[in-house]
């Protein structure tokens, strides 16, 4: 990309430009490198580090080059071309839907309910998702100006590196697309309800304005997203949607001109299907958390933190980058939570809380959601635990968050014999005991660490100050009375939440900021939503909100093409 | 080097003989018995073959091989119906789709795929 081509193209937003410009894309270094002097000054500019060319590169095969056209991509293989005679059998849709989540099913079943002729072709032996709650903006309760002001919130939260018109357009449509995948859900069977607005509570007003909220909940666990979209595909298929499972697509079908005609998929019995596509391909097929190598490249943060999800691989942003899309720049943003090893409404509370060894380690006020930043070592790998004494009920009573009283947090222990209820009882992680070096066993940290931690830790609240992390004096309770709890989490990476450069139709741009014609991509693969060090949560479901929102809304505007 | 040296059928025990015998010259043979002696089926009297066909390009072996002998996916999943503390052969990631050799190698330790997110499920995977 030159210069030359911003200054012609007035359009171009500036996070557009942005992305053309430092994202990863087939075209962006052979076009720089034609650039001339326009082009050096970007290499200038470019911090990606510079391989020796061609050292590890094994011969006989195509790969991805770094932005900076000094690095080879190992994770990014040219695929081999699938000749029409390997080709066991041709079908032809209006719309090809890849990947059965929650963009995906919104979006084959959208472009249905618009007249097309749609097929879902999936990886997984049925659909699959995760979390509970999707979010949207209610515009009959909401004023304009909050509406806006949440806007501005969200871009800040994201760093103000994300697309603002796509934050506007989740803002202005995901009312109304949450509200249909609730209905269609349910007609699907699932018990999906709408919890609106008071679940939003700390953003009921944005700067002064007042806001009302849909917020779909699938749940509680185990239900979730995942059994919300199967029942969602039921209706689907009722709207004659045919699903085509245990269907990994491989790769795009592109004539010469770079328009995407449709898709090759291999089924069970390893034979390859070509859909063809006659409005478009439309790319809804997750992250790429489970591709080590793609992962340790666009975020090294999370190189030694655990994966909540299986077989993300991120085919779709492979296949996108050989279609001609772009990738959004390095440091891409991630989601690392852990709501399943105690109560959710505990989890940003500030306790005393301890890494995995059992030493102090942050100001406790920081976030559940960004804890994964003092984690982030092989050691850590995402571990540590939430401590406190039985006074917690009393204690901690102002603090926000919600408290689950002693008789509540059995729910959450598995060493108790309770019976589980709402929780995956794999994953709960919560702990009881009677000295805090019994505690240090459960919470598999270090016994003599923990206990010095703890003693260090009531001396800091005995003076009244924080005076090792500087917490507020009114987040300082001791941990002084048995019995002593700890809950053990382990925040793991939910999503990886950056994308592919695509336009408001989620039409996929190439390296010049043009539409590559019929290729869409939504869901986790759409880029320019966040941008960010870690997702947002202040508006709790937004991931969800966005998928549903942006699958409504592509599979209506590809079906009427 | 070509594959045809490689008896047809072989036998996991011939092909280890004939690279005994001949050394380290060939290749192929060494390929097949390295695999032979790796495989878990081998000394049940199963070929290479059976599995990977007799095509020179050995292609992963796709899961319905196994099914072709063990049957099907979902009667597997009614036997271990009572295992504790979960089923693994019905589960929320596949349901009971799984593929065989996501836990169970032929060449290599089985593993637990459950283990490192579900901690307690311990499972002894054969």
């Amino acid at each position: 990309m030159s210069q030359d081509h911003f200054q012609e193209d007035q359009e171009t937003d500036q996070y557009t430009k942005q992305v053309i410009e430092n994202g990863l894309s087939r075209r962006s270094f052979l076009s720089r490198a034609a650039g001339g002097a326009a082009a050096a000054g970007l290499f200038g500019l470019s911090s990606l580090p510079v391989a020796a060319a061609g050292t590890s590169e094994p011969k006989g095969l195509d790969f991805a080059k770094s932005s900076d056209g000094g690095a080879t991509l190992s994770f990014l293989p040219k695929p081999k071309p699938i000749r029409d005679r390997e080709i066991a059998e041709t079908l032809t849709f209006d719309v090809v839907v890849v990947g059965a989540g929650a963009s995906g099913v919104p979006a084959a079943l959208s472009a249905a309910e618009n007249g097309a002729k749609v097929a879902v072709i999936q990886k997984a032996p049925f659909a699959l998702s995760q979390g509970n709650t999707g979010s949207g903006v209610d515009l009959a309760t909401s004023e304009k100006a909050g509406i806006e002001a949440l806007v501005a919130r969200l871009i800040a939260d994201s760093n103000h590196r994300c697309n603002p018109k796509l934050i506007r357009q989740w803002a202005y449509n995901s009312g109304e697309a949450v509200r249909w995948v609730i209905d269609r859900a349910r007609q699907g069977g699932s018990p999906v309800v709408d919890q609106g607005s008071p679940v939003q509570r700390a953003i009921l007003k944005v700067n002064g304005y007042s806001m009302g909220y849909v917020t779909s909940f699938f749940g509680p666990k185990p239900y979730t997203t995942g059994d919300g979209m199967r029942h969602l595909a039921k209706t689907a298929e009722k709207a004659g949607v045919r699903f085509f499972y245990r269907m990994p697509a491989v790769q795009l079908v592109q004539n010469k001109a770079g328009e995407v005609l449709g898709v090759i998929a291999k089924g069970p019995n390893g034979k390859f299907t070509k859909f063809l596509a006659k409005k478009g391909v439309i790319l809804a097929t997750g992250d790429y958390q489970n591709n080590k190598a793609m992962s340790d490249y666009f975020v090294p943060d999370v190189k030694h933190l655990e994966r909540k999800q299986l077989d993300k691989t991120g085919d779709g942003f492979a296949m996108a980058y050989w279609a001609g899309g772009v990738f959004e720049p390095i440091g891409h943003t991630k989601m690392l939570h852990d709501f399943d090893a105690g109560p959710a409404s505990m989890c940003d509370m500030p306790f005393l809380a301890v890494d995995r060894k059992g030493r102090r380690f942050v100001n406790e006020t920081v976030e559940m959601s960004l804890l994964n930043n003092y984690l982030r070592d092989a050691e850590n790998a995402g571990h540590y635990s939430q401590i406190f004494d039985s006074n917690y009920m009393t204690q901690a009573a102002a603090w926000p968050g919600k408290l689950v009283p002693p008789e509540g947090l059995k729910n959450y222990m598995p060493d108790d014999p309770s019976p589980k209820k709402g929780v995956f009882e794999s994953q709960v992680n919560t702990h009881v005991a009677d000295t805090i070096e019994e505690l240090a066993v459960k919470i598999e940290a270090d016994p003599a660490t923990l206990a010095a931690t703890v003693r260090r830790y009531n001396e800091v609240v005995a003076s009244g100050k924080d005076s090792d992390f500087g917490k507020p004096a009114d987040r300082l309770i001791p941990v002084v009375k048995a019995p002593f709890y700890g809950i053990h989490r382990r925040v793991r990476v939910s999503a990886i939440c950056s994308g592919m450069l695509v336009n408001e139709n989620h039409q996929a741009l190439n390296a010049d900021g043009k539409p590559i014609k019929g290729l869409f991509l939504i869901g986790n693969l759409g880029g320019g939503f966040y941008g960010g060090v870690d997702y947002p949560l202040t508006v709790f479901g937004l991931s969800l909100g966005r998928c549903y929102t942006f699958g409504y809304l592509t599979g209506r505007h590809v079906a009427k093409l | 080097m070509k594959r045809s040296i490689v008896p047809k059928p072989a036998t996991a025990l011939l092909a280890l003989l004939l690279v005994t015998l001949s050394g380290s010259g060939l290749a192929a043979a060494g390929k097949a018995a390295k695999g032979a002696r790796t495989s878990k089926h081998a000394g049940q009297g199963i070929t290479c073959a059976q599995c990977h066909g007799k095509s020179a390009k050995k292609d992963v072996v796709p899961m319905q091989q196994c099914l072709s002998c063990h049957g099907d996916t979902k009667d597997l999943a009614v036997r271990t119906a009572k295992v504790k503390p979960t089923n693994p052969h019905e589960n929320r990631h596949f349901g009971t789709e799984a593929d065989c050799n996501r836990c169970h190698h032929e060449h290599a330790t089985s593993e637990n795929l459950c283990l490192p997110c579900h901690q307690r499920f311990g499972f002894k995977v054969p």
